[in-house]
């Protein structure tokens, strides 16, 4: 009797697929990273290891000239002579992204509440829209130009944008852990216990949700950090937001120096996400 | 001249009742009576920021764009005219680049939704080792930006990319005739790079909501795996792949950073930067993020409702 293909090779296929996918999904990141470290990256593989020099050129701790200029530092802490510095791209681009993430929680976490908690006419609807993305970057960036020419280039203008472009992750993300919660009983017996409403939603409702709003400003977080289409648009002069570094980098270095550009940013994803993570199964914890 | 005033009462006294619903309305948000009123009340306090959000940083600013698209002055919004329409439907240029963002976004749609289903059906079924690193590794490039995707894509098939110098080894040729990564096949590429995890990511969402039971209940009466595919999953996550067809559509059309980079096909994001690099003609690129707009939208919406797309995350 014959086994069916599918029988013999199905399992295979799709799993080799899969390890396909992966591989070519990762191998440029892991090249990436270790040719970073390379000081030559002319043949099939980046020679020529171990140097730090590219690392130190995109950080700004090597001279560097012209439009391969790399970051600037500010000093942001003077003590006895020494200076705390840190890299301007980098710290304006974490700032950025916080206070788009901030407005986030402010809008998001409510209406995440008000779709899953309560039945209304067109709940529907504004389940849609909050968890649809409006418009991409580069249509929003246009609208911001025409409608705030003076505020769509400053950091305020950056950080609304980011907030509106990114606000449909957090929505999801919170949703979905109200939707696993039983909200109508807590919500009920914080009442009955005399805490208003208001209060009931601040100190229960909000503290027993923390995983998801927590997850929900990891993604939100990177994503605005990462966030290119808007900025290129709107962004006009001063500091440049990370995602425009990077494409400096990769348009004008050289390969080495843009593969510690993009490695970078690799790392400062890895840490703020872990650093999120603690938060999250720690720093909110009210009893100690 | 009687006909007139009575006219005009009649519509002040229907005027006068709606101010009065309205009142009604209002004041039993402001200040309710009733525990149903207060419920309404907190509905509206919940979505008020975001409607805030919404209506300052969206709706205005699309307000604004689609009155300089139809304005008569170029930079300013006054009268009507549909000139800048007019550019986009005759000049056989605009029909070009629209076309180019259609085939390059559906085409590369339909690529990584079918790796997707295979990636999706991979983790949820089979008990692989390692399973949630894979995940992760999976994950992963959702969150990089459009940029990296490309420089992603310049690792591996560029002039010194790895896969362009392993083909060049192999054959002979010089790496340069074998690099991909600047035409249009790499920009393909690249633009799967960003959308596999995508589409990956909500197929995941749809197989652990599979009925595992019928799937058993086939494989045990003597279907094959690929009938028991065929029959009994293909039929339960068609509409998760319908959705995600739609929405990776949508990214699709919305890439923008991947060919700053690799900028060898001009699709319509590309073109809306280039009208305001070139000359800042913001009539031409406020009639094609107008244009834009309806499209996706009218597409998400007839795509949601004549279909059996489903959307779950």
């Amino acid at each position: 009797m014959s086994v069916a293909p599918s029988r013999r090779f199905g399992r295979g296929l799709v799993t080799a697929t899969l390890l396909l996918a992966v591989g070519f999904l990762m191998v440029p990141v892991v090249l990436t990273f270790v040719g970073s470290f390379a000081g030559e990256w002319s043949g099939v593989l980046p020679s020529e290891f171990i140097t730090l020099q590219n690392w130190r050129e995109v950080l700004g701790l090597a001279e560097t000239i012209g439009s391969q200029r790399s970051m600037g530092w500010n000093a942001i802490l003077s003590v006895g002579g020494y200076t705390l510095a840190v890299p301007s791209e980098l710290i304006f681009s974490v700032a950025l992204a916080l206070g788009g993430v901030f407005i986030n929680l402010v809008v998001g976490v409510p209406i995440a509440y008000a779709v899953a908690r309560y039945d209304f006419r067109g709940d529907e609807w504004v389940n849609a829209i909050s968890v649809l993305p409006l418009v991409p970057g580069v249509i929003l960036g246009v609208a911001f130009l025409r409608a705030y020419p003076d505020l769509a280039g400053t950091s305020f203008g950056l950080i609304v944008g980011y907030s509106l472009l990114k606000a449909p992750f957090m929505v999801m993300a919170v949703r979905s852990e109200f939707e696993s919660m039983p909200l109508q009983r807590l919500e009920e017996s914080a009442r009955s216990l005399g805490a208003s409403w208001p209060r009931t939603f601040l100190t229960v409702i909000v503290p027993n949700a923390r995983s998801g709003i927590v997850s929900g400003a990891i993604i939100c977080w990177t994503l605005a950090a990462a966030e290119f289409n808007f900025s290129y648009i709107v962004w006009a002069k001063g500091t440049q937001p990370l995602a425009l570094f990077l494409q400096r980098h990769i348009s004008n270095s050289s390969f080495t120096k843009a593969a510690a550009a993009v490695s970078m940013f690799f790392c400062i994803i890895v840490v703020i996400t872990v650093l999120l993570q603690q938060v999250g199964s720690r720093g909110f914890d009210t009893r100690g | 001249m009687a006909t007139l005033g009575e006219h005009s009462e009649r519509a002040g006294s229907r005027l006068r009742a709606a101010v009065h619903l309205a009142s009604t309305a209002v004041g039993s948000i402001v200040d309710p009576v009733t525990e149903r009123d207060r419920t309404r009340r907190r509905i509206v306090a919940l979505c008020a920021p975001f409607a805030t959000l919404l209506a300052v940083a969206g709706a205005y600013p699309l307000v604004e764009v689609v009155r300089i698209s139809v304005s008569a002055e170029q930079y300013r919004s006054v009268g009507f005219a549909l000139e800048a329409y007019g550019t986009l439907v005759t000049d056989p240029y605009y029909r070009g680049v629209a076309f180019n963002s259609l085939w390059l976004a559906g085409g590369t749609t339909l690529a990584s939704v079918g790796v997707a289903v295979p990636i999706a059906h991979a983790l949820e079924k089979y008990d692989l080792p390692g399973e949630d690193v894979l995940v992760t590794l999976v994950s992963f490039p959702i969150s990089l930006p459009g940029i990296v995707a490309a420089f992603m894509i310049l690792v591996l098939l560029g002039n010194n990319g790895l896969v362009t110098n392993l083909a060049a080894l192999l054959t002979g040729r010089p790496a340069t005739d074998l690099a991909i990564a600047v035409s249009a096949p790499g920009l393909f590429v690249a633009f799967c790079y960003s959308m596999i995890p995508r589409a990956t990511l909500i197929l995941r969402g749809t197989y652990a909501e599979l009925d595992h039971a019928a799937e058993e209940a086939a494989q045990s009466l003597g279907a094959t795996p690929w009938r028991t595919f065929r029959y009994v999953t293909l039929p339960q996550i068609r509409p998760g792949i319908t959705g995600a067809v739609i929405l990776t559509f949508r990214t699709g059309l919305a890439i923008f950073g991947t060919l700053i980079v690799i900028q060898t096909v001009v699709v319509w994001t590309l073109q809306i930067s280039r009208e305001l690099a070139t000359g800042y003609d913001i009539q031409v690129a406020g009639a094609m993020a107008t244009a834009y707009f309806l499209f996706t939208f009218a597409f998400t919406a007839l795509g949601l409702r004549y279909t059996d797309a489903e959307v779950g995350l």
